[in-house]
């Protein structure tokens, strides 16, 4: 098949403000990968196409870009997951994050978040001789928030980051989720202190954009709402 | 862009639940007032009618409900979309004393509305 590929595209030396180029390709299957489409495009039309890729199967998280209006990432769809209209599909840098050039934005803030919520085990005690057990029902709580690959899918299709660049977001709160309701951590009174703030949890609308975005499916709303609670409990 | 954080608690959550709180009660009283006060043709709405089921204490009660919870929520509510935005301290501490003085006055003006029957 004939598809039209739409790339929002951006050189901070030439242009002044973003701009979309439209690149015409031929033979594409149903099954090509959207990344199979933009390796393309750089590798046989335009070597200057800017984008993040590494792993190329859905783990690393680096290729987030916004795919017909949503956020996904370009290595785990294929063309025949999307509604193409007018045989095109339009390609665009993730929202809310500064953009560096094509479709490469800065990380470095979400970066930051995640960092505040201080991504690390907390226990009060020593280590032990050997590891720390838990049970399979405590383990179980944590799994799905420990599938987050760090993409930011969730925290940049979020309408609260979008009017506020402070605001913590998703990402980080599930971060926190998963050390905050580990029987292993003891730091859940500190971790609750960084995120009960004015940017912090109560900016989260329950508008569920986090969850359509994450290509991992995880109900991060869901992880988001036990982290209000724990918040709640201790002012009442 | 370096992410700043403004790390003070926020206090957000007794306001988060009252929002909630409210929020389920006005429902059961929106609907209840709706029903005996609108859709309920014996309840009769002249102004004789009015005025003995204003002096009925389940009514009056009912009423008080009302215009506090739907004060509290709707200003809990607008302060909570305000502060979404990053706004500076001033503009946002001015929107803040505009919602407390509007609602105080409205609650004021609602109570003693009421009173008087």
């Amino acid at each position: 098949m004939e598809l039209t590929v739409r790339i929002q595209r951006y050189d901070p030396e030439k242009d002044s403000a973003p701009h979309f180029e439209n690149y015409k390709l031929e033979n594409v299957n149903k099954t090509d990968r959207i990344l199979d489409l933009l390796n393309r495009i750089k590798w046989e039309i335009d070597g200057g196409l800017t984008y993040r890729r590494s792993c190329t199967h859905g783990i690393c998280g680096s290729d987030a870009v916004k795919i017909n209006g949503r956020n996904r990432l370009a290595c785990s769809v294929l063309v025949q997951d999307l509604k193409i209209s007018k045989s095109t599909i339009q390609i665009e840098p993730i929202p809310a994050l500064p953009l560096e050039k094509d479709l490469l934005v800065d990380m470095s803030s979400f970066f930051e978040k995640y960092e505040i919520v201080k991504p690390y085990l907390i226990p009060k005690d020593a280590p032990p001789e050997r590891e720390r057990y838990q049970t399979n029902e405590d383990a179980e709580l944590l799994f799905e928030s420990a599938k987050c690959i760090q993409c930011g899918s969730c925290s940049t299709s979020c309408p609260s980051l979008w009017v506020n660049e402070n605001y913590i977001g998703p990402a980080a709160f599930l971060k926190a989720y998963r050390f905050i309701f580990d029987t292993r951590d003891d730091a859940t009174a500190e971790r609750l202190d960084l995120i009960d703030t004015t940017d912090g949890l109560w900016r989260c609308h329950t508008i569920f954009n986090c969850v359509e975005a994450c290509p991992k499916e995880i109900d991060i709303t869901w992880h988001i709402s036990q982290l209000k609670k724990a918040a709640l409990r201790r002012e009442i | 862009m370096a992410y700043k954080q403004v790390s003070s608690r926020s206090g957000g959550a007794l306001s988060w639940f009252l929002q909630r709180v409210t929020g389920i009660v006005l429902l059961f009283v929106m609907i209840g007032h709706y029903i005996l006060m609108h859709y309920n043709i014996d309840s009769g709405h002249t102004y004789d009618a009015v005025l003995s089921r204003m002096q009925n204490p389940f009514y009056k009660g009912l009423q008080m409900t009302f215009v506090v919870l739907g004060i509290y929520h709707g200003v809990n509510g607008t302060w909570s979309v305000v502060r979404d935005f990053d706004l500076n301290k001033s503009v946002s501490w001015t929107i803040y004393a505009l919602l407390v003085i509007s609602g105080v006055v409205f609650g004021l003006v609602g109570i003693t509305t009421l009173m008087s029957f």
